[in-house]
């Protein structure tokens, strides 16, 4: 509540907020709000300029855009947040997981990882597509696998640098159990990282979707999607120059708000990708220890 | 150098009315006018948020980005040699820190390049500040490693800040700030950080390189002892203002200033057999605190209504003392025996 | 054991007489460097001996990277020791493994207080979370109870636990947040407690503050007390027996007056010289000055390692010193100990030598 009360203060935050929640608001009500059937062909009214009818104009069969952009929220978000679920819940735990359970865990966990980074999202959704059928949830999950390293990592970039604080140590003095240390020490220095990660994979991921769906791939045809408009509209450039750009618009404004919250989520919470800034020491040089040392704190 | 010394003594540094605020016009340091000599050691002493490394920034031109001097005059040097730092420019200061002044701070490694040998950083100083060849630059600084104590100077020349020990760092560091022979030299906390050994050791070898470079010496710290060991005078800082100077001697002997007594019964005292652990009660002012009187008054144990009437003046006391304190002709100074017994 | 056992009240005397903690031969290697490599300094510790009774405050002094954190941590087992055993009022603690060591940690007999406050207690939790966590972790104490004590110990410390209870570390002055790790320590009313450099991060006015305040449990709970402290003098204040640490060994134990007023090893006689001091004049010519106690210019130089650790710095190292001596009883000086060969003799050498030096 702290956090978000921060955020609000920030004034591209504030805009992104509002953005995101407009089209959280269309996701949930965008197909009842919808001025027209998205999928109802006005056929005598094929490839027409915006008018009071059709604010947006029509498409190459006679479907009204505006509808059309409004129902095909939900396809897009839905699928991107479906990913970015998928992601975080393989790679968060597995990140806590390596950071604290031992080195077999740990290079194991790094390995898969590492594996998972080298495979480009699209071509890989579009294999598993092709195995699994054409269908957007075979399409999300592989998505969401895909980006689990990312979570992977941050998390565990972040554990570790909080495994050798203090009071992490002090609790282990207390006799903690690593489950209560994770809990009350661990996870809300870890939380910001994810939530900054997490804003960030989600625009990743509804570019992916987009990509897809340009690509014919996850949604079947008449479904409307911002990356089948895209797709379709390219087809029609010589006659509809200007049309790409509601989409597009619409998607860049998403993934911009995005972008813009997870930086500004970064700032407020003091989360970084890499560990938490660890204790400045000067040179601890075990093998120099001899002659003179430096105490590490100082009166200030 | 030209140095004669049965006419007027030469004058270092002279600050004046000095006033440093921080951010909101918070009045950090206030009514700091002091002199150093040439060839005198000076102790600046007071606890964090005493105002003293606001004051020694100010003479280094180093405030932080916040600070600012509002009011008062700093002049580096004598006669023709002045150089007026008072809102000195860029271009004054490139001309005088490194060559006139040279300081050293509480940590060493961060003033260091860490991806360059000690050597070369060293070797660097003397030739864009003294125009040395590259070989003479050399050799003075294997000459300057010798001369600040480090064992096999050459050898050290040739290694990289992680690779000393801090006690070495601070001893490279010295080397480089008195390498342009810099008429003043300021240590801000430089042996706080360092063990009761090396400590002794590089405030002796400040001691040594006074002698030898006829530097002055100014030397920021917290601790009593330290400057007790080390300075000719002494300036107490408490709340932003000095509120005693003196002669070292003279001032532990019989400080005038309740504050001075304070701190004399908290400090490392170098009497293993004391028991006692003395308490200043209270904490010190917060910077830029707007107080009327006595600035230690809260926590003073002979304060009175006198003491937070008004501003308090700080009092000639003749012999190169005074103290800022309402009682100052009243209060007998306990003896330090009292205090330490 | 549980975290209610009584406050002990002073004049345990049976007590008293034996050790509460007794640490026999603890060796501690770094050799191999870990990827956890922030771990303390890095300094090895070999054969350390330390005994603590209770309602004793030992003082454990020497430079940074001399092993005396070392010998801290590995007492309460943060760092597994190579060889040693670490004995706690008769059990063998140093042995406990898994659910027992678990179990003794819950006990909170030992409690370590951290040498900077700021990075030992949590950022994001309030004060009273902080005091409270150790009974939390335990779970032996109702929520009421752990509330009552949570303020107790507050008190003890000398804070208002109204008015500290919902700040976060951020919020307190800096003795204030070592007095808060101090409540934490002792809100499971431990019976022995290690301080790592309590004081080296606080201003003079708070220093002695905290020193007093330990002095202070000390005899109200009656707690065994270890102070870890570059710091002499205020050692010299408030404890009992000293423990000298040089790279990893101890070379000097005693009581604290007679070895900081007579030290039997050369290096802990360095140590007390090099202290600054403000008494003006006063006891300068009794004491020795640092100057005595170094090895004069072109001295026979010593190898790093296989020769007594102190060999290279030390003015008075001879054909004896090529071996490391043990940590011996001194004579006539009861409960003295120092690892040093010619530990009775140098002081005569040091006329001779004086002279030398002050002619130079």
């Amino acid at each position: 509540m702290k956090t978000l009360k921060a955020l609000w203060r920030i004034p591209s935050a504030r805009l992104a907020l509002l953005v995101l929640a407009a089209i959280a608001f269309l996701a949930v009500f965008g197909g009842a709000l919808a001025p027209h059937d998205p999928l109802k062909q006005y056929t005598d009214e094929v490839l027409q300029g915006p008018s009071s009818a059709h604010w947006l104009g029509t498409d190459y069969v006679g479907r009204d855009v505006l509808s059309r952009l409004m129902a095909g929220t939900r396809l897009s978000v839905v699928g991107a947040l479906e990913a970015v679920l998928i992601g975080a819940l393989l790679g968060v735990p597995s990140g806590l997981v390596s950071a604290w359970l031992g080195p077999r865990l740990e290079w194991i966990t790094l390995r898969i990882s590492d594996t998972l980074v080298i495979l480009p999202f699209t071509v890989f959704a579009i294999a598993v597509a092709g195995t699994l059928g054409n269908g957007l949830q075979q399409a999300m999950i592989a998505i969401g696998v895909l980006m689990s390293p990312i979570f992977y990592r941050v998390t565990r970039a972040a554990a570790i640098g909080l495994r050798r604080t203090q009071y992490v140590e002090a609790a282990e003095l207390m006799g903690a159990t690593e489950w209560w240390t994770l809990r009350k020490h661990i996870w809300s220095k870890v939380l910001p990282n994810v939530a900054v990660t997490a804003a960030q994979a989600m625009g990743a991921a509804l570019l992916v979707v987009a990509s897809l769906a340009f690509l014919g791939l996850g949604i079947t045809p008449p479904a409307p999607t911002w990356g089948g408009m895209l797709s379709a509209d390219l087809g029609y450039l010589s006659q509809q120059p200007w049309a790409p750009i509601f989409p597009a618009l619409l998607m860049m404004a998403t993934v911009g708000s995005l972008n813009l919250l997870a930086d500004s989520m970064r700032d407020v919470t003091g989360a970084t990708t890499a560990p938490r800034r660890r204790p400045r020491r000067t040179t601890a040089r075990p093998e120099k220890q001899s002659r003179e040392e430096q105490s590490d704190v100082v009166p200030a | 150098m030209s140095s004669q010394p049965d006419h007027q003594p030469r004058r270092t540094l002279e600050v004046t009315d000095l006033q440093v605020s921080v951010g909101d016009h918070l009045v950090a340091v206030q009514d700091v006018s002091f002199t150093i000599g040439r060839g005198e050691s000076v102790g600046l002493v007071g606890e964090s948020g005493s105002g003293k490394t606001l004051t020694c920034r100010a003479v280094l031109g180093l405030l932080p980005a916040t600070g600012h001097v509002d009011r008062g005059r700093i002049v580096l040097g004598d006669g023709a040699d002045t150089v007026e730092l008072t809102d000195a420019k860029r271009g004054t200061w490139d001309r005088v820190r490194g060559l006139r002044l040279g300081a050293v701070f509480q940590d060493p490694t961060s003033y260091l390049n860490p991806s360059l040998t000690v050597g070369h950083q060293l070797a660097e100083q003397l030739r864009v500040k003294r125009r040395l060849s590259r070989r003479d630059a050399h050799a003075r600084s294997v000459e300057l490693f010798a001369e600040v104590g480090l064992r096999d100077p050459a050898g050290v020349f040739h290694q990289y800040p992680h690779q000393l020990s801090g006690g070495m760092l601070q001893r490279v560091l010295i080397a480089i700030a008195v390498s342009c022979e810099p008429e003043l030299l300021i240590a801000d906390e430089a042996t706080t950080a360092l063990d009761v050994v090396i400590q002794a050791e590089i405030l002796g070898l400040l001691r040594r390189l006074r002698e030898t470079h006829q530097l002055s010496l100014l030397l920021v710290t917290h601790d009593l002892a330290v400057v007790a060991e080390t300075c000719e005078r002494i300036l107490v800082m408490y709340g932003g203002q000095i509120v005693e100077s003196g002669p070292t001697e003279e001032v532990l002997r019989s400080p005038r200033h309740p504050y001075t007594q304070a701190l004399m019964g908290v400090a490392t005292i170098g009497n293993w057999q004391r028991r006692k652990l003395d308490v200043i009660p209270g904490q010190p002012p917060a910077a830029g605190a707007e107080m009327p009187g006595c600035r230690f008054a809260p926590r003073c144990a002979y304060a009175s209504a006198r003491c937070v009437a008004g501003a308090v003046p700080l009092t000639d006391l003749g012999h190169e003392r005074s103290a800022r304190c309402v009682l100052v002709d009243d209060l007998s100074a306990p003896s330090v025996q009292e205090v330490s017994a | 054991m549980t975290t209610t056992h009584e406050v002990r009240v002073p004049g345990r005397v049976a007590e008293a007489e034996a050790s509460l903690l007794q640490v026999r031969g603890l060796s501690v290697s770094y050799a191999p460097p870990r990827k956890a490599a922030s771990l303390g300094t890095g300094a090895a510790l070999a054969d350390a001996d330390l005994d603590v009774r209770l309602g004793e405050v030992v003082g454990i002094v020497g430079e940074t990277g001399s092993g005396k954190t070392t010998l801290a941590r590995a007492t309460v087992g943060l760092v597994r020791p190579l060889a040693g055993s670490i004995e706690f009022a008769g059990e063998d603690v140093g042995a406990l493994r898994g659910r027992a060591l678990r179990a003794f940690r819950r006990s909170g007999q030992v409690q370590l207080v951290f040498q900077d406050p700021l990075r030992s207690l949590d950022p994001d939790l309030t004060v009273a979370d902080l005091v409270r966590e150790p009974l939390d972790i335990a779970g032996t104490l109702s929520r009421r109870d752990r509330a009552e004590r949570v303020d107790e110990s507050l008190r003890l410390v000398g804070l208002d636990p109204d008015a500290m209870r919902d700040r976060q570390p951020r919020e307190l002055s800096g003795g204030q947040r070592q007095r808060v790790s101090i409540a934490r320590a002792i809100s499971t009313r431990p019976r022995l407690l290690f301080c790592d450099e309590p004081v080296s991060a606080l201003d003079v006015s708070n220093r002695n503050l905290v020193l007093n305040l330990l002095d202070q449990l000390r005899r109200e709970l009656g707690l065994a007390v270890v102070i870890i402290a570059h710091d002499l003098s205020s050692l010299a204040g408030i404890a009992d027996r000293v423990a000298v640490f040089y790279r990893g060994r101890i070379v000097e134990q005693g009581p604290i007056h007679e070895v900081l007023e007579r030290p039997a090893h050369p290096y802990t006689a360095l140590l007390t010289a090099s202290a600054p001091s403000v008494e003006p004049g006063a006891g300068q010519s009794a004491r020795l000055r640092p100057e005595q106690l170094v090895p004069p210019a072109g001295s026979r130089p010593w190898p790093t390692d296989g020769v007594c650790v102190f060999a290279q710095r030390c003015p008075f190292a001879h054909d004896a010193c090529t071996d490391q001596p043990a940590l011996l009883p001194i004579q006539r000086a009861p409960g003295r100990l120092a690892a040093c060969h010619v530990a009775a003799s140098w002081r005569d050498r040091l006329g001779g030598h004086q002279a030398e030096r002050e002619s130079a």
